[in-house]
């Protein structure tokens, strides 16, 4: 890693962090061109904040190619793992946009909207280049914040509103819980460096023990919030019910990319001499996770809330990777990831379209009949579904496959056969919706939105499943890749 | 390594995606019912015209793979795109591509809504399966294992009958609850075995008892529901209910054999000692599903039901004559499987006929059918002779090769039996009886008797093309019964492999590695 010799950072520092720069003022500007733009044609802001994503995409490609650099006195860190991450962070939003332009036509205000998703966005870019406690908070509250509001966005919105403020009052809470963890590492340490913590740790006496586990077990319940894993899952079916539905099917990619990335970070260097200690609190977390994940989505008659609860189980098969504690974990982590976002994402821009008489589909009973109505939307949701439920051919095979490789081979092998049972429960609540869609007669009406970059949006994502499903080894690959070096 | 592969051409690779090919282009080209139909069909002959040549290159006279194709797919986890054939797999592909022609013949009137995507299930269904019998690589095995599901779980949910959704999401679960066991069995194989899942490695590494034994139970409730036994077969009569005439063909046809094709593609030759040991286990299991499931085959009033608990039956038989590893009983058990491919599916057309004339399955429904349809009360009545065992029929073939197999059992299954096979051989036979009541009671229920009924009255006779689908069974059937050296010619040199493969211990091996090298276990933690 290039070390800092240069008496003031500038500007070979500011290079690294070129596109999260670029985001942040292009995302001012924004919010002030947004002012001349005229109220019924807002959807221009979206345009733009696209464009933004593009820059910074192409920034990304500037800096990201060559080998890891520190920045600002190691406060900032950017490596294969970060880069490979932004993208998706980068992917995920620009779906979350792209769902959003028609979506967001009927509301007021429409300009903050993309501007805050911008900074969310920045938020996990810096994140995922936390390797220091202090970026890591940082990242974590510019995301947080931008989150809540655009939860809350519909104010005139009840369930809207209570969504913003439960997911408000829990993630301040976690927040808490996370600051306070970290002094306790601080004082026992003297350090806010990840590499530092985790040496520190190493040769920490053993009169220091009790401080350390009390800072473990709140870091990883702050963490454990904010990438929803239960029991600290409580505010996410709330949450992902009440927000817009562009921003749930947001929430639940691209913040998750941020937190597991930043979560294995922590785990891989801060927690080295604690693995006894971490992984039978992940390992608890992992079983709950997955069976209240794959349980509760059983009883959701809402496909949000379902999606809500499908995700928690999600996360708990990403948590075996974090377990597995290896460089295979690690990448399978990733795999899983990136696969997700595609699925994930792609299943909720097809409720987005859905819109029925000014509301989008959001009853399981709404899908009734989509496959003689509407055959390629039956039929991409359809792939996303099972690849959701791991069926192979489809990506969402390969995903849990590399995760549960990597547990197997760090000895998991209970965890893998419960993992995978659950799974199978999984399957039954994703199989139910396409039931709905292909077994069942139409009931009411459709009425589809009719955005050509939302219909390429889900075209991609099914044809992107399908296509990870048969040849996943270059994705594998990537992410092999990107995790060198981790842990 | 050096591929065996006479034709110099990737067959099994075209034979595998010729028909999903052939479905992208109908699904992106083709417009109109009849146009699918006729495209479907022509896909479809194509394919069976494809796996042809396997037949006729098969070289007899060894046991290895054929037709081999190797390329690497997913090098980090050294897992292989490999395809091979023996004698043991190699008809079944055949009878696949067959059956797929038969069923989209069959489909050709009675499917009348959605029909394009009733035969782009079929022929991506038609993929997987033929997929799942080439497959040398346990991860690609497994992928086409598993994606069977989604094309059957359309296919008996939105063609199905009154039940359809209870019985599709409850096949759909059971198979994947019981096949995600394997898949974590196959996981500590590739790290027992030294990072490969290749089926033919798999077959060659020691693992020492305790391996063999915990691989072999989560291979066994993966195959055990797949074939289905008893006491896991209750999704099988519901399924098959409920899918439509041509779905229930597929899964009696094919799918059942997959079960069983399992036990002989893995548990016998890379389990052989856990094999024999759970020997006695297999037996009782089968010995119940051939009587007591016969049994409850007579009590059926549904026809389906009826030839469903027969299907259950008959591959009781199977997974008999599988474990008993002698030549005569696995070639039996074989030439069970693929007779039984011919029968079950013919039986069920045969009940599709009747039911598109009526539209019920109930026996009490019908009565005297054979005063309005004499041709087809005597195609119905080759099939029923044929599934009662009938000599001149393939399954009286298959099944005295069963009971002489059982009656003589090799020495290490009549070890790990605690009476004398003999027994189990006396027990077996009284399928001969069973199920001859169960067929033809029903059989005399429906087709004679007086003609009472005003409905069954006005029944029209098979017309042309329901009797041309019925032509090729009837040949095959009588001359497999009456000649079947042809296929036994086949399987003999890949059974005598398997049969050598499964009566040798590999626990000596075993216990040499771990003396020759330091135990390199996945520790559980």
């Amino acid at each position: 890693m290039a070390n800092v010799t240069f008496p003031f950072p500038f500007p070979d520092h500011l290079w690294a962090l070129l596109p999260e720069i670029l985001v942040a003022v292009l995302a001012m500007a924004l919010l002030i061109v947004d002012l001349f733009v005229p109220k019924d044609r807002k959807h221009l802001t979206g345009y733009l904040s696209l464009a933004t994503i593009l820059v910074a995409g192409v920034a990304l490609i500037q800096v990201g190619g060559g080998t890891p650099v520190t920045a600002f006195y190691g406060f900032f860190t950017l490596d294969p793992f970060a880069v490979f991450s932004k993208w998706l962070i980068l992917a995920g939003t620009a779906i979350a946009i792209i769902m959003s332009l028609d979506y967001i036509r009927t509301e007021e205000n429409v300009g903050e909207y993309f501007v805050l998703m911008l900074f969310a966005m920045l938020g996990m870019m810096l994140l995922v280049s936390a390797n220091n406690f202090v970026t890591m908070y940082l990242g974590i509250e510019l995301m947080a914040l931008s989150i809540y509001v655009l939860v809350g966005y519909q104010r005139d919105t009840l369930r809207s509103n209570e969504a913003a403020l439960k997911y408000f009052i829990l993630g301040s809470l976690s927040s808490g819980m996370l600051l306070y963890g970290i002094t306790f590492f601080y004082g026992v340490t003297s350090s806010l460096d990840f590499k530092h913590i985790g040496d520190a740790l190493a040769a920490a006496s053993s009169s220091e023990h009790t401080a350390v586990l009390l800072g473990l077990v709140f870091i990883l319940a702050g963490l454990a919030f904010k990438v929803s894993m239960a029991p600290f899952h409580m505010w996410t079916p709330d949450a992902y019910e009440g927000a817009p539905t562009p921003i749930t099917a947001f929430m639940s990619a691209a913040p998750k990319v941020a937190g597991f990335v930043v979560f294995v970070r922590i785990v891989a260097d801060a927690l080295p001499a604690l693995e006894h200690e971490t992984m039978m609190i992940l390992s608890g977390i992992a079983v709950l996770t997955m069976a209240i994940g794959n349980l509760a989505a059983i009883a959701q008659r809402n496909i949000k809330r379902m999606l809500a609860y499908s995700t928690i189980g999600h996360v708990g098969f990403v948590t075996l990777g974090l377990i597995a504690g290896s460089g295979s974990g690690y990448a399978g982590i990733l795999v899983y990831l990136a696969i997700y976002l595609f699925m994930g994402m792609g299943a909720f821009t097809v409720i987005v379209l859905m819109r029925r008489e000014g509301i989008q589909g959001e009853l399981l009973d709404d899908f009734a009949g989509l496959a003689k109505v509407r055959p390629g939307y039956a039929l991409a949701m359809g792939l996303l579904l099972f690849s959701l439920a791991g069926i192979p051919f489809l990506g969402g095979f390969w995903a849990k496959y590399a995760v549960f490789i990597a547990a197997m081979q760090a000895g998991h092998i209970y965890l893998v056969i419960y993992a995978l049972l659950f799974s199978v429960v999984g399957a039954f609540y994703y199989i139910r919706v396409v039931k709905y869609m292909y077994f069942d007669e139409a009931r009411v009406p459709f009425n589809f939105s009719e955005n050509r970059l939302m219909q390429a949006t889900v075209a991609l994502t099914a044809i992107a499943v399908v296509l990870l499903g048969i040849y996943p080894d270059p994705l594998m690959e990537l992410c092999r890749q990107a995790v060198v070096g981790i842990g | 390594m050096e591929l065996h592969n006479v034709l110099d051409f990737p067959i099994l690779s075209l034979s595998i995606f010729l028909p999903t090919i052939g479905a992208l282009f109908i699904w992106l080209f083709i417009k109109g019912d009849e146009a699918v139909r006729w495209a479907a069909l022509a896909v479809s002959v194509a394919t069976f015209l494809v796996t042809l040549p396997l037949w006729i290159y098969f070289d007899s006279n060894t046991s290895h793979m054929q037709f081999e194709e190797f390329h690497r797919w997913i090098p980090a986890f050294n897992i292989n795109y490999q395809l091979g054939v023996d004698g043991i797999s190699m008809p079944f592909i055949l009878l696949t591509s067959l059956l797929t022609v038969i069923c989209i013949v069959s489909a050709w009137r009675c499917i009348t809504e959605r029909v394009k995507e009733y035969m782009l299930a079929f022929l991506v269904l038609e993929t997987t399966l033929i997929g799942v019998f080439c497959a040398l690589d346990a991860v690609l095995f497994y992928f086409f294992w598993e994606a069977m599901l989604i094309p059957m779980y359309l296919i008996i949910g939105v063609w199905g009958g009154k039940n359809r959704v209870y019985a599709t999401i409850k096949f759909f679960l059971y198979t994947l609850a019981g096949s995600v066991l394997m898949l974590v069995a196959l996981l500590a194989m590739y790290f027992k075995a030294g990072h490969t899942f290749s089926i033919l490695a798999f077959m060659d590494y020691p693992f020492d008892f305790t391996w063999q034994f915990w691989i072999w139970i989560a291979f066994f409730i993966a195959f055990a529901v797949k074939v289905p036994m008893w006491p896991v077969h209750t999704w099988l009569p519901d399924a098959h209910t409920e899918a439509p005439t041509a779905g229930s063909v597929i899964l009696a046809g094919i799918l059942l054999k997959m079960g069983a094709y399992g036990f002989l593609r893995f548990s016998l030759p890379m389990l052989p000692d856990a094999s024999q040991y759970f020997v006695p286990f297999v037996v009782v299991l089968s010995l119940i599903a051939v009587v007591y499931i016969s049994l409850v085959a007579m009590m059926q009033k549904d026809m389906k039901r009826l030839i469903a608990y027969s299907s259950i039956a008959h591959m009781g038989f199977v997974t008999l004559g599988t474990f008993m590893f002698t030549q005569q009983a696995v070639e039996g058990a074989l030439f069970g499987m693929i007779s039984h491919g011919f029968v079950a599916a013919a039986l069920f057309l045969c009940v599709g006929v009747l039911y598109d004339r009526l539209h019920t399955r109930e026996i009490a429904d019908y009565g005297g059918v054979v005063n309005v349809m004499p041709v087809f009360a005597a195609v119905m009545m080759v099939f029923c002779m044929a599934n009662v065992a009938l000599p001149g029929a393939s399954a009286f073939v298959a099944e005295i090769m069963v009971l002489i197999g059982t009656f003589n059992p090799s020495d290490v299954a009549q070890a790990s039996l605690a009476i004398s096979a003999k027994w189990v051989a006396i027990i077996a036979a009284t399928s001969v009886v069973l199920s001859a009541c169960y067929t033809l009671w029903m059989y005399k229920r429906v087709i004679f008797g007086d003609l009472t009924k005003d409905t069954v009255k006005g029944m029209p006779d098979m017309n042309m093309r329901e009797f041309g689908y019925f032509v090729p069974l009837i040949l095959l059937v009588v001359w497999l019964g009456i000649y079947p050296l042809p296929v036994l010619d086949v399987m003999h040199a890949s059974v005598a492999h398997l049969i050598e493969q499964a009566t040798t211990t590999k626990l000596d091996a075993a216990a040499a590695l771990a003396q020759q090298m330091p135990v390199q276990e996945l520790a559980v933690r």
